[in-house]
């Protein structure tokens, strides 16, 4: 019989890492250009996370309401209804990343694949029922495991702050060998890129990814194969798969190098064990085999989509651990007192209703022009991991730049005009007088009132007497807060010389989306004079 | 020509050019400040250097220069907390006319770079001009010696150092610690490290760094003032409209010029009664030439 793979095949296989690329070309693309664009407005540079029913649907679930631009997630539906997983093979960023490092542990002889298949493939789909269990109860935990978010987050805060030390050093080895006029142009470049580098959680972040990169040591695409909550809705979703595995008996010559070989575990070979709903429609399988025995004719009569075998026993264990497992992402001590350091981006929801809808993913992060947004540990509680506070200490809030509102892919940070967000307050600032400079040694210092952006300036100098150790008195200008004007930016808090620990500080007191984290009750301000 | 004729007139001329040198050198009579006023920042621009002789008596043929604005904040120009894009460009435009080989123009900002760069409306207008603009670049700093009364060493963007020419162009603004911010505080905007420490003593700061870099002309952007909220002002009410440009070589006396927009008298600052005192420039107004015009 003549030996020979599959030309057809392996033109579409080409096909599909062209695809890839382009996608993954396109995501990294809308990842470098989120920062500011010249003008107030950035266009939708977060539209890749639109297109994910997971975060569309357990959003929904979560916040009990439809975020419009979620709409474009029906595309991703319908196209999974009619062709399967393709999203997975052909799309989505993260898969392509996996299948790279998996290529490369593969030719490298560090993975071998394996011919038997296991049950691990049924994890993802438990993963996916205790995240949509959760959002039944408004605990919205999908931003964790979500692979775009996964995705976005890891490289916002990890590897991009990674490549720009690297490429930090390497431009300051340029300066060192004299050769500056390459190291000029190439800060310039950089410059423009307005990457933000400092991440509280880098290492941390950098680290879950690189392992999850590292798990393809052990299967190919061991996220999208075991792990992936995206990838197990989309074959829960899918019901036609047009195009059908279809193994030519008279050629196979029963060498398990499809089986062997696919991506995800789906099993081509025997024929009758092909998953569909595990296929992702890579085609290695008929490009790989030798007698090009494997094939994928269209045909549209529907037919039974064969799945992963769920057991119903730990399916209700897995609806009930999710049950059990809300609490505890909710023991929190904010429940007794707002946290001071929860400062959340102007135009954010109120507290409960932001970690309903916030999936995690770092776009506001990303378009930050100060660096300020930071990925949260625990200020929020368990379940408001890495959302985005602002960290003033690391930097400030922009006062005319309304950034992270429009790049917020799910409407938890709500869109806000430039003019509205200058509205809005984050917090109050306050002067530690214990180590602010004139209030201490009587010696001027107006850099927080030099920095205020409002107009009048909320920070005001005030003529201050100081005693010093040796029983002198000074009159310094020192500075004093009016908390009407305050807006909470951190500018103050970012720019103050008390290197350490900056003399005045921001907490979240006083935030405009929030009824009670108040300083004072409206009605006390309005009724001034009765007492 | 006869040896005895050569050497007669040969000892003539040498003793006409000891007591005269001034005959060989061409007559030239600038004045010590250039005065303008008009509706047009970059023709009030213009008439300012031809009233100083010309941006040629500044900038050589093959003269790499820096321009440097004040590019601090993000703020919109009708704002006036950054040096007007239309003075910047023409100050660009009349360097690359005089000859010069390259002109640089860059700031270290308060606000992130990219943002002032662009809503000041400078980056645009200098790039138009052909300057190239650059981000502060900090593999470009540098601890140098600035041996002043107080700053004996600071971190130096050495663009400003390696350039043959700097032009300052500060803006006029009002500030809570110096009152007012023009050409001698500019210069806080071309070094790096913890320069908010430098507000410690910040009257000593601008004069030390003032006569370390050394401008071979500055241009005073007072055509949109600052009057309140500086140096950031916020509302177009914090402003007022001045339509005057002064430029001069003598730093000192352009600010104490400036002094006067506000309705100061130089002598209320104590950084401009030191600097003088210590010979950096006249700030009694009285003894200056000024040419004062409105276009």
């Amino acid at each position: 019989m003549k030996k020979e793979r599959s030309k057809k095949y392996r033109v579409i296989q080409a096909l599909r890492i062209l695809s890839q690329s382009i996608f993954f070309i396109l995501f990294f693309y809308l990842l470098l250009v989120t920062h500011f664009p010249g003008e107030d407005y950035i266009g939708r540079v977060e539209i890749f996370f639109h297109f994910d029913p997971l975060l569309a649907i357990a959003t929904f679930i979560a916040s009990r309401a439809f975020f419009t631009s979620f709409a474009l997630a029906a595309s991703t539906v319908v196209l999974t209804f009619v062709l399967g997983r393709v999203a997975c093979g052909w799309v989505c960023p993260l898969g392509s990343i996996h299948q790279f490092f998996s290529f490369i542990f593969k030719k490298s002889k560090l993975l071998k694949p394996k011919k038997n298949g296991d049950n691990r493939t049924a994890w993802k789909y438990y993963l996916l029922i205790f995240i949509l269990v959760g959002t039944l109860f408004s605990l919205d935990l999908v931003g964790i495991f979500d692979p775009l978010s996964l995705l976005y987050r890891s490289f916002v805060a990890s590897i991009l702050p990674a490549l720009n030390l690297g490429f930090s050093a390497f431009i300051g080895l340029l300066y060192q060998m004299n050769i500056s006029s390459l190291g000029d142009s190439l800060v310039q470049f950089f410059e423009n890129l307005a990457v933000n580098s400092v991440f509280r959680q880098g290492f941390f972040l950098g680290m879950l990814f690189i392992g999850i990169l590292l798990l393809n040591l052990s299967r190919e695409r061991y996220w999208c194969r075991y792990l992936c909550p995206l990838g197990a809705f989309l074959g829960l979703i899918s019901r036609w798969n047009v195009m059908k595995l279809k193994i030519d008996p008279k050629k196979c010559i029963d060498c398990w190098l499809c089986t062997i070989h696919c991506q995800t575990q789906a099993r081509p070979y025997p024929e009758e064990d092909w998953k569909s709903s595990e296929c992702i429609y890579c085609y290695t399988c008929s490009a790989i085999c030798p007698t090009s025995a494997v094939s994928f004719p269209v045909k549209s009569t529907p037919e039974e989509i064969v799945r992963v075998n769920l057991s119903r026993r730990k399916l209700i264990f897995t609806t009930l651990l999710g049950i059990a497992a809300i609490p505890f992402f909710r023991l929190s001590p904010s429940t007794r007192r707002a946290s001071p350091k929860l400062i959340r981006p102007p135009g954010a929801l109120p507290e409960k209703k932001f970690l309903q809808k916030c999936v995690k993913c770092g776009e506001c992060m990303k378009a930050c022009p100060t660096n300020g947004l930071q990925p949260a540990l625990s200020e929020a509680g368990p379940e408001g991991i890495w959302t985005p506070i602002l960290v003033p200490k690391i930097g400030y809030c922009e006062y005319y730049c309304s950034l992270c509102s429009q790049v917020c892919p799910t409407g938890a940070i709500q869109e806000l005009t430039v003019q509205e967000k200058t509205k809005i307050k984050i917090g109050l600032a306050w002067v530690n007088k214990n180590t602010c400079i004139p209030y201490n040694l009587g010696t001027p210092c107006i850099v927080c009132e030099e920095h205020c952006p409002t107009s009048p300036k909320a920070i005001k100098l005030v003529k201050t007497e100081v005693k010093l150790p040796d029983g002198t008195i000074k009159t310094p200008v020192a500075p004093v807060i009016n908390t009407d004007l305050c807006i909470g930016c951190g500018i103050c808090e970012a720019k103050c010389p008390v290197v350490d620990e900056p003399a005045i500080y921001v907490t979240s007191v006083g935030e405009t989306r929030s009824e009670t984290n108040q300083l004072l009750l409206d009605i006390i301000k309005e009724e001034e004079g009765l007492f | 020509m006869k040896r005895r004729d050569f050497i007669k007139d040969m000892a003539v001329g040498s003793l006409l050019l000891k007591f005269h040198p001034s005959l060989l050198a061409q007559k030239k009579n600038f004045p010590d400040l250039a005065w303008i006023q008009g509706d047009s920042p970059s023709l009030i621009t213009r008439e300012a250097l031809s009233s100083l002789g010309g941006m040629k008596r500044f900038v050589s043929r093959g003269d790499v220069v820096v321009v440097k604005p004040n590019i601090g904040w993000d703020r919109t120009p009708e704002l006036a907390a950054c040096t007007n894009p239309d003075v910047v460009k023409t100050l660009v435009e009349l360097c690359l006319d005089a000859g010069a080989k390259e002109v640089k123009v860059m700031d270290n900002p308060c606000n992130p770079a990219q943002r002032t760069y662009v809503r000041s409306g400078i980056s645009e207008a200098a790039k138009e001009a052909g300057a190239k603009v650059l981000f502060p670049n900090r593999h470009r700093l540098k601890k140098m010696a600035l041996n002043g009364e107080w700053l004996k060493e600071w971190d130096v963007y050495t663009d400003f150092v390696e350039a043959d020419k700097i032009i300052n162009v500060p803006i006029a603004k009002t500030h809570s610690l110096s009152r007012l911010t023009m050409g001698m505080k500019n210069w806080l905007g071309a070094v790096g490290g913890n320069r908010n420490q430098l507000h410690q003593k910040l009257d000593q700061a601008m004069i030390d760094l003032a006569s370390f870099f050394q401008p071979c002309l500055t241009v005073l952007d007072g055509y949109r003032i600052l009057i309140r909220n500086g140096p950031q002002g916020g509302r177009v009410s914090d402003t007022k409209l001045h339509k005057t440009v002064v430029a001069g070589v003598d730093y000192v006396a352009v600010d104490a010029a400036g002094a006067t927009f506000f309705d100061l008298g130089p002598q209320e600052f104590p950084y401009l009664r030191v600097a003088h005192q210590k010979g950096f420039g006249e700030i009694d107004l009285e003894k200056l030439i000024i040419e004062k015009r409105t276009l």
